[in-house]
This record gives C-alpha cells, sequence and structure tokens, in this order.
C-alpha cells in the first residue's frame, strides 16, 4: 500500500501542476479574447478560441476534482484502500478493456491536440477530428455501460 | 456460475463492502458474482475461499461447468 501512497501522491503533483497550466492557459485565452483584434476574426476563429477555452476550463475542473479525491484518500486509510481496490479490480479491468481503454484515451488525446492545431489552417479538419472524438468516445461510453450492466 | 458466497456472508453478518475491502475487490463485483453475472478469476475465487476459510469448490459451485 506504500507504493500506492507514493503514487497518489505523484498524482496530486501532477495534477496540481496541469491545474497551475491551465490556469496559465486560460488567463492567456481570455487576455486574447479581450485584446484580439476582433475586425478580422472570423466566427470559425471564434469557435476554436471558445473549444480551446473550454477545454482548459475541464481540463482544470478535473484537475480540481483529482486533487480534492486523492487528497481525501490519502488521509484516510480506508479511502485508499477502496481507491486501491477500485482502481484494480479485476471486473472493472476487463470491462475498460472491452470498451478500448486505454488507446481510445490515448488516441482522443492525440486527435483533439491535432484538431486543436489543425484549427488554425483548416476548420472542416477540425470539426472532422473532433466529430471523430466525440463518435469513439460514444461508442466506448455505450460499450462500457452496457458491460457495466451485464457483467 | 453459482456460488456460496451471499449464503456465507449472511451467516458471518458481513456486508458486500466489507468482503470486497477484506478481498481486494469492488462492492459491484461481489454483487456480479452473487448473481452469476460474473465468473471471479481464479486468484479472486482463491481470496474469497480463503476468506471463509473453505476450498473454492466448496464456495464456487462448478456443476454446470462440467457439462460439454
Amino acid at each position: 500500500m506504500e507504493k500506492f501512497r507514493t503514487k497518489v501522491k505523484q498524482r496530486i503533483a501532477i495534477s496540481s501542476g496541469m491545474a497551475l497550466v491551465t490556469v496559465v492557459l486560460g488567463a492567456f485565452s481570455i487576455y486574447s479574447i479581450i485584446f484580439s483584434d476582433h475586425s478580422t476574426a472570423t466566427l470559425s476563429d471564434g469557435f476554436v478560441a471558445g473549444f480551446q477555452f473550454g477545454l482548459i476550463i475541464s481540463i482544470f475542473g478535473f484537475s480540481l476534482f483529482d486533487i480534492v479525491k486523492l487528497s481525501l484518500a490519502i488521509n484516510d486509510e480506508t479511502k485508499l484502500t477502496i481507491l486501491y481496490n477500485k482502481e484494480n479490480d479485476e471486473r472493472m479491468k476487463t470491462i475498460r478493456s472491452k470498451a478500448g481503454m486505454p488507446l481510445i484515451a490515448i488516441t482522443s488525446v492525440l486527435m483533439i491536440i491535432a484538431a486543436i492545431v489543425a484549427g488554425y489552417f483548416n476548420i472542416v479538419v477540425f470539426y472532422t477530428l473532433v466529430s471523430a472524438v466525440a463518435a469513439q468516445l460514444s461508442v466506448s461510453a455505450v460499450v462500457k455501460l452496457y458491460c457495466l450492466k451485464t457483467m | 456460475m453459482k456460488t456460496r458466497i451471499k449464503e456465507l456472508r449472511k451467516e458471518r453478518k458481513l456486508s458486500q463492502e466489507e468482503l470486497a475491502l477484506a478481498v481486494g475487490t469492488t462492492r459491484q463485483t461481489i454483487t456480479s458474482i452473487e448473481v452469476g453475472k460474473y465468473t471471479a478469476s481464479l486468484v479472486l475465487a482463491y481470496k474469497i475461499a480463503y476468506y471463509f476459510g473453505l476450498t473454492i469448490e466448496e464456495v464456487f459451485d462448478f456443476s454446470e461447468e462440467n457439462e460439454f
């Protein structure tokens, strides 16, 4: 359990780092929105910027949630054991693997990064990649829900 | 697969949560094994049987699995 405690501490540090990065990026986004030249901006520019800002806010929210959850668990032995059991539960591992995890998560993150970069050059590529990510995550979620019901 | 987990739990006045914590799994997995939706791995089956001080065959019913 000591190994897991160390791992949890590392995860708290990573989440704190992520939260800090998102705060900086968020502040930069707000700054760019306020001080950008609106006369030359197109509707798609606004959409890509809005998507980025939404993504930053979501990552910030998830990081905060993770920090609170892990901090509560690290100070309580029972909660830590429950968290360990939840993460290493064989049934959940099977369900996750049937839902395509972690490959779906990795490809989704890569596709989102590609979509944001592509969004600056071609908005159609941006929409296509975001739709593809939404589709693959939906399929994964449906499979996971089905397995949770039947297993 | 049929099991005697629920019966053994009741005898020992044990909740699913307590059993899950003792054998290193989740309450949901214990529920799934009890209702026969999920078949435990050899390791988990051994942990559950060991916890109750019984053999795997005494906790899990393999009679249906032997039918070809």
